[in-house]
């Protein structure tokens, strides 16, 4: 079975790639300036404390032996525990998870239920004020920086209008739909659409920019191709032709970009996330780094890298269904 | 020790002493002298006296200048004077804390750079106060961390012997006396009436094992970095019969109160022992006025009212403590309404503050001072005068005024105003380029050139400040100077290796004091054997040493 086989040739490759992560990621801290041990001891700690403390920390073990230890804790589910906090660095990675994949999500959903109509419609209408307009929307999408456009969204829509909260992140979705289900008190979605919608507008627009070009001129293409030519002379609908012919073909590399994509609003959300003080995996990583606590920057890293892999293998799983050229080796 | 005895080595030091002095004062004279004549005047301005020196007799000022140190505090002034005269450091300024406050809350800076949430006080049928800072915590056991930002959160539920009033004055909190008994003992009467928020009392035996807790590595299944915060205290034990608790310390330990005033939060022996280090860095168990309601690591944390709290209730019947990193965010949310108090506003924002009308600014000098060391052991920095050339090469109230928009006091000595042992007739150096360029003539090491290191967004503005001091030196004629900006943590590990060597040369970094007194900032910084030092003096060190051997003033209560 092709799928079958293709699924578990990629997850082997996964594995090894995130081998490569841990390895990579482990290997930073060495080329890294500053140590952790003069971020938790005040200036003037004696000496002796610094070696206290690097005891207890397990640095003064060997290379290999802190390496061997992590991946083998690793394996057990094991991250070790924070330098800080003294507590499990799972614990916390995963605890911050479900925030960053919210807002990855939702962030994603918004760029394409924008972008796909956007890019048609400006693909259909070539040269119009419409096209125009859509154009000029992507072109200001993928030249405003994300934070600065989440620092202006807040100054509006938060400071100024009252409409948003300016960060955090209220009540998660979670939470919030089982108070509609149990209570049937939409409250509870109310208030995180008002936490999440700035957020998730400040981390789409750049994405929906993107898409929007992308559907754009693969419709361009498709549109002009000799299939296209060869469905309308048949006589079909226009409204066919453009959703169900061009439109499905020029998704192959949408799907792509948006797989892609989603991998880095789940790593890469950090200055969003620090903006609007959403309690995710970015701002997990930026506290570390700062506090050099490597057990949390590690596995976060560690679950940034599996996650990219795992979409990876979903993108190349759908495209099959997209496209039946695509053949699984 | 006899008193007699005490007098004749205390003679004898400052014998030695003055000695050093006529010598400082002699390498001052060279540069004092061919100045200009006006600076000297007044309360001393640059260069040209030395606290022991005999022209410091004609002086004007609020005090009679120390030619004969006796007391503790005089000992410490003459320190500061001296040190000023050496310029171990560029002297820069004193860091304020600047909160922005909603409206709809009362409450004033407090100097050491704490929130107490008690004295948090909402308005307008406001019930709960929340407060964003820049960070969370780093834990929930008062004993395991170092940080402003943790110490903010613990003491909402936890309270130690002694705290301080907003001006940073000790006053008693858990104890309800205090005072020396033998220069090496001190004990604390403590109070009736406080209980943990478990519901149990409070008692002597918890006292002591608290502190214990952090001064020993056997007790408490805790190696505390805050044993060096109780530095002098060996151990605590309970007095038989009595509901009191003797702390005490290795030799006579001046300080020990104003230590048991900032540190040494107050836990329950039986809890600690029965919970695992994990439970107790997630849950809270003090005497204070708020217990915690709820707790997400690294998110927020919820308080509420405790009931039962030995004093009046806590004014705000819940409080939330939660973080921005960005100070814009804060500034945001202050503005947006969904917080009453932001920590570390930026100048830049404070305008925006002042003109919305829903909240205001709140300043308070805080426990930091900002200075430039210099390697007294490398060249061109071996030369006095050509560190007093770095000082008055300067212009110091300008970096004050247009880098820090006035929230900041420039300084001329290591000790800040306020705290024990500042000497009120030590002022700033004045900016003087003219004399600068000479005295580095005079020093033999014109054509110097200087990198100054310094971390970056570790202190308010330090950048800023550091490129403004290059820039200044850089227009002497004779200096030239530039700016290497460093991440913080690489530079803090060459600072403490305890090796002089291994420090850069010259180097932008602050001091956070919250002891309020002069010895914790000059004897790691400045003492030979300090363990952050750049400088080297046997007057300094013996100034110090004579200090540490006399008892505090604020010595009971």
């Amino acid at each position: 079975m092709a799928l079958g086989r293709f699924v578990l040739k990629r997850a082997l490759q996964g594995i090894v790639v995130v081998w490569g992560v841990v390895t990579v990621v482990f290997g930073l801290r060495f080329i890294t300036p500053g140590n952790p041990i003069s971020v938790i001891a005040p200036l003037d700690a004696s000496p002796e404390t610094r070696q206290a403390i690097a005891r207890e920390l397990g640095l003064n073990d060997p290379l290999y032996v802190q390496y061997l230890d992590y991946l083998l804790g690793l394996l057990q589910g094991d991250m070790g525990y924070s330098y800080i906090s003294n507590t499990q660095a799972s614990a916390q990675v995963f605890a911050r998870l479900p925030a960053t994949l919210e807002l990855a999500v939702v962030a994603t959903i918004v760029a394409v239920v924008i972008s796909i109509p956007l890019g048609v419609l400006s693909a259909t209408r070539r040269n119009e004020p419409a096209d125009y307009g859509a154009t000029l929307f992507s072109l200001a999408g993928i030249s405003t920086p994300n934070f600065w456009l989440g620092i202006m969204l807040v100054l509006v829509f938060a400071v100024q209008l009252e409409i948003f909260k300016t960060s955090g992140r209220g009540p998660g979705f979670v939470s919030a739909l089982s108070m509609l289900v149990t209570q049937g008190s939409a409250a509870g979605l109310l208030s995180w659409l008002s936490y999440i919608t700035l957020p998730a507008l400040a981390l789409g627009t750049y994405f929906t920019a993107l898409i929007t070009r992308l559907t754009r001129s693969g419709m361009l293409d498709e549109l002009g191709s000799a299939y296209v030519k060869a469905v309308r002379a048949k006589g079909l609908p226009e409204t066919l032709v453009r959703y169900k012919h061009a439109l499905r073909n020029t998704l192959v590399p949408v799907i792509t970009v948006l797989g892609l994509q989603l991998g880095t609003l789940i790593g890469g959300a950090v200055i969003t996330e620090a903006v609007f003080d959403w309690p995710g995996l970015g701002t997990l990583v930026i506290t570390s780094i700062t506090a050099r606590d490597w057990p949390i920057l590690q596995g976060s890293l560690v679950v940034i890298g599996v996650g990219f892999v795992l979409i990876n293998i979903a993108v190349d799983t759908l495209y099959a269904y997209v496209n039946p050229q695509v053949v699984y080796e | 020790m006899s008193n007699g005895t005490r007098e004749t080595i205390g003679r004898r030091r400052y014998l030695q002493a003055a000695g050093a002095a006529a010598f400082a004062a002699s390498l001052a004279g060279c540069s004092g002298g061919g100045g200009s004549g006006g600076d000297g005047g007044g309360s001393g301005g640059g260069t040209t006296t030395s606290g022991a020196n005999a022209s410091a007799g004609n002086e004007t000022g609020t005090g009679t200048s120390i030619e004969n140190p006796q007391t503790r505090g005089e000992y410490l002034q003459v320190a500061n004077r001296f040190s000023h005269d050496q310029a171990p450091w560029i002297f820069l300024n004193r860091q304020y804390s600047v909160y922005g406050v909603a409206n709809t809350v009362e409450w004033e800076a407090r100097r050491d750079e704490r929130i107490d949430g008690y004295a948090v006080v909402p308005s307008g049928g406001k019930e709960t106060v929340t407060i964003t800072q820049s960070q969370m915590d780093s834990g929930l056991d008062p004993h395991d961390h170092r940080e402003t930002p943790t110490d903010n959160i613990v003491l909402q539920a936890y309270e130690g012997l002694l705290s301080r009033d907003a001006q940073g004055e000790i006053v008693p909190e858990l104890a309800s006396e205090y005072e020396r008994i033998e220069p090496g003992r001190v004990r604390f009467r403590i109070r009736e009436g406080p209980t943990f928020h478990s519901g149990d009392p409070l008692t002597p035996e918890d006292v002591a094992f608290s502190i214990n807790r952090i001064v020993d590595d056997e007790v408490g299944g805790l190696v505390s970095p805050q044993s060096d915060q109780l530095a002098g205290v060996t151990g605590a034990e309970v007095v038989d019969g009595e509901r009191a608790v003797d702390v005490t310390s290795d030799g006579i330990n001046p300080i020990v109160f104003s230590l048991f005033a900032s540190y040494c939060d107050v836990m329950q022996q039986s809890w600690v022992q029965s919970n695992d280090g994990p439970y107790i860095n997630t849950h809270m168990n003090g005497t204070g006025p708020f217990r915690l309601a709820n707790y997400q690591e690294g998110v927020q944390v919820v308080y509420e009212r405790a009931p039962n709290y030995w004093q009046d209730p806590a004014p705000a019947a819940g409080l939330t403590i939660r973080s921005a990193d960005e100070s814009s965010t804060r500034v945001n949310q202050l503005l947006g309404g969904e917080t009453d108090l932001a920590v570390n506003v930026p100048p830049q924002d404070v305008n925006r503050i002042r003109d919305s009308g829903s909240a205001g600014i709140s300043p308070a000098p805080s426990t930091r001072v900002l200075f430039n060391a210099m390697r007294h052991d490398v060249e061109p920095f071996s030369s006095p005068e050509f560190r007093r050339a770095m000082n008055l090469a300067i212009d110091l109230d300008s970096i004050v005024e247009n880098v820090l928009s006035g929230f900041a006091d420039a300084t001329g000595q290591p000790t800040l105003e306020g705290f024990s042992g500042f000497n009120p007739q030590v002022d700033p150096y004045p900016q003087n380029v003219g004399k600068a360029e000479q005295l580095v003539e005079e020093s033999g090491q014109a054509g110097a050139q200087l990198t100054l290191h310094t971390p970056v967004g570790r202190y308010l503005k330090d950048v800023e400040i550091a490129q403004a001091v290059a820039n200044q030196i850089d227009q002497l004629s004779n200096v030239s100077c530039s700016v290497e900006q460093r991440e913080f943590s690489a530079l803090a590990e060459e600072i403490t290796t305890g090796k002089i060597e291994d420090k850069p040369p010259f180097y932008l970094i602050g001091w956070g004091n919250a002891t309020f007194d002069a010895s914790q900032t000059i004897v790691p910084l400045l003492a030979s054997n300090g363990e952050l030092t750049t400088f080297s003096s046997e007057r300094l060190d013996s100034l110090m040493n004579e200090a540490g051997s006399l008892p505090g003033d604020q010595e009971s209560g």
